[in-house]
Order: C-alpha cells, then sequence, then structure tokens
C-alpha cells in the first residue's frame, strides 16, 4: 500500500466534519455530556475515596486506660498496641493532658479542683489504624491488651464512611461504562450520517479499485477528530466546573477537595484519549456494513 | 482478457438472468454486448466487475479468475478496467480536473502524478479547456467525456462502457463512440453494452447478442455505410 495519497485522505476526513457540521456539531455536544459526566463520576469517586482515607488517617480511637494505671506502666502499654498489626501510631495522653481538653468548656474553680490528684479521667492512647475496613478486630486485639479499660466507639461512623465509598465507586464505574457505549453509537450514528451522504463518492471509489483501507480513512479520521475535539473541550469545560462547584461546596462546608491540577493532566489525557477510542470505535462500527455493498446496493438504487 | 465458461447466474429472487453463457473477448477488441433490457447485460456487467459471483461457471478477467478472488484482491482487478456509466456518475461539487483526480486519489496516487496524468487525459478527451468547469455547466456529451477521462486515467486495460450514449443526443453520441475508437486503435479493449442498434449497426465490429440470459449470437458487423 502506498502511503502518497494518505494527506489526502485526511483532509477528506476533516473535509467531513464541516460538510456534515450540524451532525458533528450534535455529536460533540452529546459526546461532551457524555464525557463530563464520566468525568464528574471520576471526580466525586476519587473525592468520596480520599475523604474516607483522610478521616481514616485522621481516626483515631482513644483508648483509656484502667484508673490504677501509673504512666511507667501506659509506657508499657503502648508500646504493646503499637506491636498490633493493623495500628499505624500510638500517642499517650495522660490524665493531666486530657483534662487540658475541657479547660475552655469548665468554668475556672472547677477546672483547679479537676487537676493533680482530683482528675476522674484515665490515662489514655490514641491509636490511629491503617485498614478500617479491619476495625472491629483491632478493637477487639486492643481489649486483650491488660490494663485497657475501654475504647472510645467510631465504627458506626468508619462503616457508613466505607460503605459509602463503594456505592459511589460501583456507580461511577457503571455511569462510565453506560456513557462510553452511548457515545460509541453516537459517533457511530453520525459516520453513518456521513457516508450516507458520501455514498456516491464511495461507489465510484469502489468502482475504480480502492482498497476498504482507503473507502475508511476518511470516516475513521472524522470520528477520531469528532472524539479529539470533544475530549479536549471536555477537559477544559470540566476544569472550570470543578472550580465553581468546590468553592460553592465550601461556602456549605469544610471539605478538602482534591487540588484539580493534581489530577488534571491525566484528566486531560484520559478525556483526549477515551474520545479518540470512542470516534474511532463507532467509525469502524458503521463503516463494516458500508464495505460489503457493492455498486448500485451501495446507491440504493 | 475476458473468458466465460458455462457462467450461470441466478439471484436469490429465483430470476435466472444468465444461463451457461460462454465467450471469449481478447486483448485490444471493440466488443458491443446487444440485448433488450432484462435479457442479463447488466448481470454480465456485474459478473466482470465481480460485484456479483457466478452460481455456476468460470470467469477469467484479465487474467485473474474471478471465483478464487478474496475479497483483498477485488481492488487490484477492478484498477485493471475502467467503467463509463450510462448517468455519467460524476461528483457534481467538484470540477472536471478533481473529478478524474478523485480517481487516481481513490487508488493512492501521488500529487506529483495525478498533476501530470489529468491534464494528458483531459487533453486527450479535448475537455482541456474545461478543466475547472463544474458537471453542471457542461453538456451532456461533455459530460461523458469527463467520464471517459476518469475511466482512462489509471491506465485500465480495458473500458467498460454501460449504455454510454444512453443519456446524449445523437450527434454527441457519435463523438463518443469515435473517441472510444480511438482508445482502441492505442491497445485498450473496448466492451460496450447497449441496446442501441442503430448505434452498433453504423460500426463494423463484433457484437455478441445475449437474450434471456443466453448468447443468441456472435457476428462481425459489416459498417451500414460500406453496405450502401
Amino acid at each position: 500500500m502506498k502511503f502518497s495519497g494518505f494527506g489526502y485522505l485526511i483532509k477528506e476526513g476533516i473535509k467531513n466534519i464541516w460538510s456534515n457540521r450540524m451532525m458533528s456539531l450534535a455529536s460533540v455536544g452529546v459526546l461532551i455530556s457524555c464525557l463530563l459526566l464520566t468525568g464528574a463520576a471520576g471526580l466525586l469517586s476519587l473525592n468520596v475515596t480520599n475523604a474516607v482515607d483522610s478521616i481514616g488517617g485522621n481516626n483515631v480511637t482513644r483508648v483509656f486506660l484502667e484508673q490504677e494505671i501509673t504512666d511507667l506502666e501506659a509506657v508499657y502499654i503502648e508500646d504493646e498496641l503499637a506491636k498490633l498489626q493493623n495500628v499505624t501510631e500510638t500517642a499517650f495522653i495522660s490524665k493531666d493532658d486530657a483534662i487540658k481538653e475541657y479547660q475552655e468548656s469548665l468554668r475556672e474553680d472547677i477546672f483547679e479542683q479537676l487537676l493533680g490528684e482530683g482528675n476522674p479521667l484515665p490515662n489514655a492512647i490514641d491509636v490511629t489504624m491503617a485498614d478500617l475496613a479491619l476495625y472491629d478486630q483491632t478493637i477487639s486485639q486492643i481489649m486483650e491488651v491488660d490494663g485497657v479499660e475501654s475504647t472510645r466507639d467510631t465504627r458506626e461512623v468508619a462503616e457508613k464512611l466505607t460503605s459509602l465509598n463503594d456505592l459511589v465507586t460501583m456507580l461511577s464505574f457503571i455511569i462510565v461504562v453506560a456513557l462510553i457505549l452511548i457515545s460509541v453509537f453516537i459517533i457511530s450514528n453520525t459516520i453513518r450520517m456521513t457516508m450516507y451522504s458520501r455514498r456516491f463518492e464511495i461507489s465510484i471509489m469502489k468502482s475504480v479499485g480502492a482498497t476498504d483501507t482507503f473507502v475508511r480513512i476518511p470516516f475513521v479520521v472524522e470520528g477520531m477528530t469528532i472524539g479529539l475535539i470533544s475530549g479536549t473541550l471536555t477537559s477544559v469545560l470540566l476544569f472550570l466546573l470543578y472550580d465553581i462547584i468546590m468553592k460553592a461546596v465550601q461556602n456549605i462546608v469544610e471539605f478538602d477537595f482534591v487540588p484539580y491540577l493534581q489530577v488534571g493532566w491525566w484528566v486531560t489525557l484520559a478525556f483526549i484519549l477515551a474520545g479518540v477510542l470512542i470516534g474511532a470505535l463507532g467509525s469502524v462500527v458503521s463503516i463494516g456494513r458500508y464495505l460489503k455493498k457493492e455498486g448500485n446496493e451501495l446507491l440504493g438504487w | 482478457m475476458i473468458e466465460f465458461r458455462n457462467v450461470s447466474k441466478v439471484y436469490p429472487t429465483g430470476t435466472h438472468a444468465l444461463n451457461k453463457a460462454s465467450l471469449t473477448i481478447d486483448k485490444g477488441e471493440f466488443v458491443f454486448i446487444v440485448g433488450s433490457s432484462g435479457a442479463g447485460k447488466s448481470t454480465f456487467l456485474k459478473l466482470i466487475m465481480r460485484e456479483e459471483i457466478p452460481t455456476s461457471g468460470t470467469i477469467i478477467v484479465n487474467g485473474m479468475q474471478l471465483d478464487k478472488l478474496r475479497h483483498r484482491q477485488v481492488p487490484m482487478l477492478r484498477r485493471t478496467m475502467g467503467i463509463v456509466f450510462q448517468d455519467f456518475r460524476l461528483i457534481d461539487k467538484m470540477t472536471v480536473y478533481d473529478n478524474v483526480a478523485f480517481a487516481m486519489r481513490a487508488i493512492g496516487a501521488s500529487t506529483k502524478a495525478i498533476k501530470k496524468r489529468v491534464p494528458y487525459i483531459l487533453e486527450l478527451v479535448g475537455l482541456e479547456a474545461k478543466a475547472q468547469s463544474y458537471p453542471s455547466e457542461l453538456s451532456g456529451g461533455e459530460q461523458q467525456r469527463v467520464g471517459l477521462a476518469r475511466a482512462l486515467v489509471n491506465n485500465p486495460k480495458m473500458i467498460i462502457a454501460d449504455e454510454p450514449t444512453g443519456n446524449i443526443d445523437p450527434e454527441m453520441s457519435f463523438e463518443i463512440m469515435e473517441l472510444l475508437s480511438e482508445i482502441n486503435k492505442r491497445g485498450t479493449t473496448i466492451l460496450i453494452v447497449t441496446h442501441e442498434h442503430e448505434l452498433v449497426e453504423s460500426f463494423g465490429r463484433r457484437v455478441i447478442t445475449i437474450d434471456k440470459g443466453v448468447v443468441v449470437s456472435d457476428t462481425v458487423n459489416v459498417p451500414a455505410v460500406a453496405q450502401s
């Protein structure tokens, strides 16, 4: 196969987009909508995962020790706790440190009575876990350590966050797959329209002995270009929208968003790649049937 | 060049378009295929171009046995022939030049080759002055000459013309036939499918008559002019 005619075929593909501009515009629009929703689903999932991780990271379970445990004994207990597999960090909170946490919320005179001998709080150790899914197991291991009285239960929060994360991830995945299928369908429909309007040229190409590849190239170029345009525009749009949504949400609640620039290049790359692949796939799907037809059958005469 | 051996074609609808047809057309010949509509002429053409496959029998065109040809090889077969259509089949939004160049681009010719070859072919059919005109600005005869230029541009071994004069007035028809004779003199095989008996009779050429899917006669006509 000669490559000399390729430039011409690529130009033809791009010309197709223009001569079929209403349909091209419509498919770029639909493709942008699909990619945007896909991106939103992906970023939501990313943010929820990130939030769960960061809450998990901050999720310190306070382990209360028995009243009679001294500071020295507490050091040994802390060592025991640190040895547990799911525990990443431990911090000793003496009863004096603990009471100081209440300083602001208590009256001066009452607070002073509670210092020193009058302190009702036990010594405690803050434990940070690596994996919240292993929460129950880790808590029961902690309870088995001598000198541990009780733990502050944060299990419910942990469970809810983990199941929310799973749900969001699963939903995002379903949305992404559904939207990609819709996009392929839309592109293949657009290409079919172009092929219909170019069936005359196709029949002449075939009658003078053009190979299937040669007939196919302009349409694949058309599909890929529509995908490329959509992918690029979606990246820009998503960047702007993310900023707006981030600010709106942060006005209502304190929420640590994953900064867009941290993932932006990957998102852009993914969109462009997805756009081009969807475009190519969409065109190949619709060309196959057309190439089998011959002569007048192709023209519908 | 073209050889049909006991070729039959039955369409899925049950129509027997060709019935054990056998014929041979040699390199450099100028042949008319005549017959009334529905006689099997179109099927004959479709089989040569391999738009259709025979139900039985063997077809050899330009050294290729068509029933053994793979789908991938069909374009190579078609590059050995130039097709001229009754309705010209020119692309309206392309100039005369581009219509002819399109046939070269479709098979991957280089821009350089196109620039050299297209003006030469346009001159051959006498349309060098109309290169930048659009088909709608031309007469029927001129449009058919563009069609002929497009068929010739890839230098095929033979020209197959399907009712080439069907849509143009008689004077112009004669001009087109003269042009085809001229091309034939340069060594290109010419195959003309038609039902216009007067046209055929005015040329002293081989005439193959098909009726109801059977070759009923194969004769060399004495030109009408010579008879009188």
